[in-house]
């Protein structure tokens, strides 16, 4: 469980708060995303839960995170460490050795993963990153999605308990997004890890996770079942976030009474959606 | 400049030495150039490394970064040598500026040391793998993480710089700044504004690869975790033996 309890942060020098009054409990093995305009404290709420905020980035902290049974400013960065693993926005600042299997290896070494499950740890994670032919590559020679799915590849290969990522599709093709997506919703399924995703992209956001969390200004604006966060679509718009494509036809099909069911959140219940309303016009 | 930091995968002899070697072969040579001032050992070491360059398949690589350590003991000599006020005036010059004996003499000396001393240092991160050294240190030398994580950094900082400064160069060009212009002083001119941003920018790396490496839980890294091994074989004993003839070499001389 984790529960962030009026968590505030002011980077050092800034005269506006980066996060305030933020308060957000997510149960083990939850799949919630968060999203919001530019500037809305995403990013430094990621590195709240990491715990580089206030280990490794100054500045004024209030309220607190707590993982499990560790407060995050009070554990050492190790500790939060064995728990939590990160993938940063920079993805390239991340990574550490010269070659991509170099790279997945520093994480295992250091947390002791023992020898015999090496090799199969790499071997999966690159799998479900799908860059299992770069395990040799140099990473100057990789391309910038390339060094994404690197850095993606190096955390999930840890198994760490809680996955937080910032912007983790944001190089890349939307084919590579969806796989992103489709393993961290099978590693929290089939390994109960609780994922916690900074991104953009509403409609792979809308169709992946169970909850969202829509920031604006710092603050949380609004927070719940994927749903029921679209169904206050002006909300959502207010904040500056974008309705998925399908949300934004229900609500126009809604209005021009042509449909009557529940929102869609992916393309497969919008297809159903059409179906229906064409099927309800034509009766 | 871009070449200096990489990597260059390869199955050369110079690539299977122990990082350890190489580390000290590169320690010995830089050593070497400040114990001696004959400019003809510090050539041979440039020469030395050139060779070791070509046998390593890199011959080109390493002469685009001679060139540019070339470029920048330019620099070195040109203010040093219009800075040294002792020994006799050989050639006066415009604006109460003039060159003397001991002014070209010494200025020559740091100019070829600098390019020596960084020739074998290029070539070893060229032939190592960056994680190579901080494993060794902490498997064979015990030597705390931290620590093996801080002398990496410090190595790869001129790396780094030169890369940054390439990446500023090039968004600059993006933006009309004619870089490749043929005049000296100009180029100067234009380098200057380049340096402090760089800097910041390469320190700003240094310290993001410090966070990335605690979250991964670099603060837990001993010898044991360290999953590969670093045997010695015969060429580690050729290269040490080139070690102690290179040292014997600097001394003599």
């Amino acid at each position: 469980m984790i529960r962030i309890d009026g968590l505030g942060f002011c980077y050092q020098g800034a005269s506006k708060q980066a996060l305030s009054d933020i308060t957000l409990d997510i149960r083990d093995g939850d799949f919630i995303g968060v999203t919001g305009p530019s500037g809305a404290g995403k990013t430094t709420l990621a590195f709240a839960l990491s715990g580089v905020i206030p280990h490794h980035l100054k500045g004024e902290f209030s309220g607190s995170v707590r993982i499990g049974d560790i407060d995050t400013a009070k554990a050492s960065p190790e500790e939060i460490a064995r728990r939590v693993g990160i993938v940063c926005q920079d993805a390239e600042g991340q990574l550490l050795a010269s070659t991509a299997e170099d790279e997945m290896l520093f994480g295992l070494e250091n947390f002791g993963t023992p020898r015999e499950e090496i090799e199969d740890r790499i071997s999966y994670a690159l799998d479900s990153a799908g860059i299992t032919d770069l395990r040799h590559r140099t990473i100057s020679s990789l391309s910038g999605g390339q060094k994404r799915k690197l850095a993606f590849a190096s955390i999930t290969a840890l198994r760490p308990e809680v996955i937080v990522l910032d912007e983790p599709t944001a190089d890349l093709d939307p084919q590579s997004s969806r796989r992103v997506f489709e393993t961290l919703r099978a590693l929290s399924v089939s390994r109960g890890a609780t994922v916690i995703i900074a991104e953009q992209k509403v409609m792979l956001l809308c169709e992946f996770a169970d909850r969202l969390a829509v920031m604006d200004g710092g603050r949380i604006a609004l927070e719940g079942p994927v749903r029921e966060v679209l169904r206050q679509g002006d909300r959502l718009e207010e904040a500056g976030v974008g309705m998925p494509g399908v949300s934004v036809l229900s609500r126009r099909l809604k209005e021009a009474g042509l449909y009557s069911g529940d929102i869609p959140v992916s393309l497969a219940e919008g297809e159903r959606m059409m179906r229906k309303a064409a099927a309800d016009a034509a009766f | 400049m871009k070449d200096f930091p990489d990597y260059a995968a390869g199955d050369s002899a110079l690539h299977s030495l122990n990082p350890l070697t190489k580390l000290i072969l590169t320690f010995v040579l830089c050593v070497a150039c400040f114990l001696t001032k004959d400019h003809i050992f510090m050539a041979s070491v440039i020469l030395c490394d050139v060779c070791l360059a070509a046998a390593a398949g890199m011959f080109r690589r390493s002469l685009r970064v001679l060139a540019s350590l070339l470029a920048l003991a330019f620099i070195l000599f040109f203010v040093q040598v219009l800075s040294v006020r002792q020994g006799s005036v050989v050639l006066s010059l415009p604006a109460g500026f003039y060159l003397t004996d001991c002014g070209v003499s010494s200025s020559l000396t740091s100019a070829l040391r600098m390019t020596a001393a960084l020739t074998p240092l290029a070539l070893m991160l060229s032939v190592t793998k960056m994680s190579g050294l901080p494993n060794v240190l902490v498997k064979l030398l015990r030597v705390p993480y931290r620590y093996a994580f801080v002398l990496t950094a410090a190595i790869r900082f001129m790396p780094i710089f030169f890369e940054e400064t390439a990446r500023i160069m090039e968004a600059q060009t993006a933006r009309g700044v004619e870089h490749d212009t043929g005049s000296f002083l100009k180029k100067a001119r234009l380098m200057l504004p380049v340096c402090a941003p760089a800097f910041a920018s390469s320190v700003r790396r240094i310290k993001a690869g410090a966070v990335s490496a605690r979250l991964r839980g670099a603060g837990l890294r001993t010898r044991e975790c360290v999953y590969k091994n670093y045997p010695f074989g015969a060429p580690d004993a050729a290269a040490f033996f080139f070690c102690a003839l290179v040292t014997a070499a600097a001394i003599i001389v």
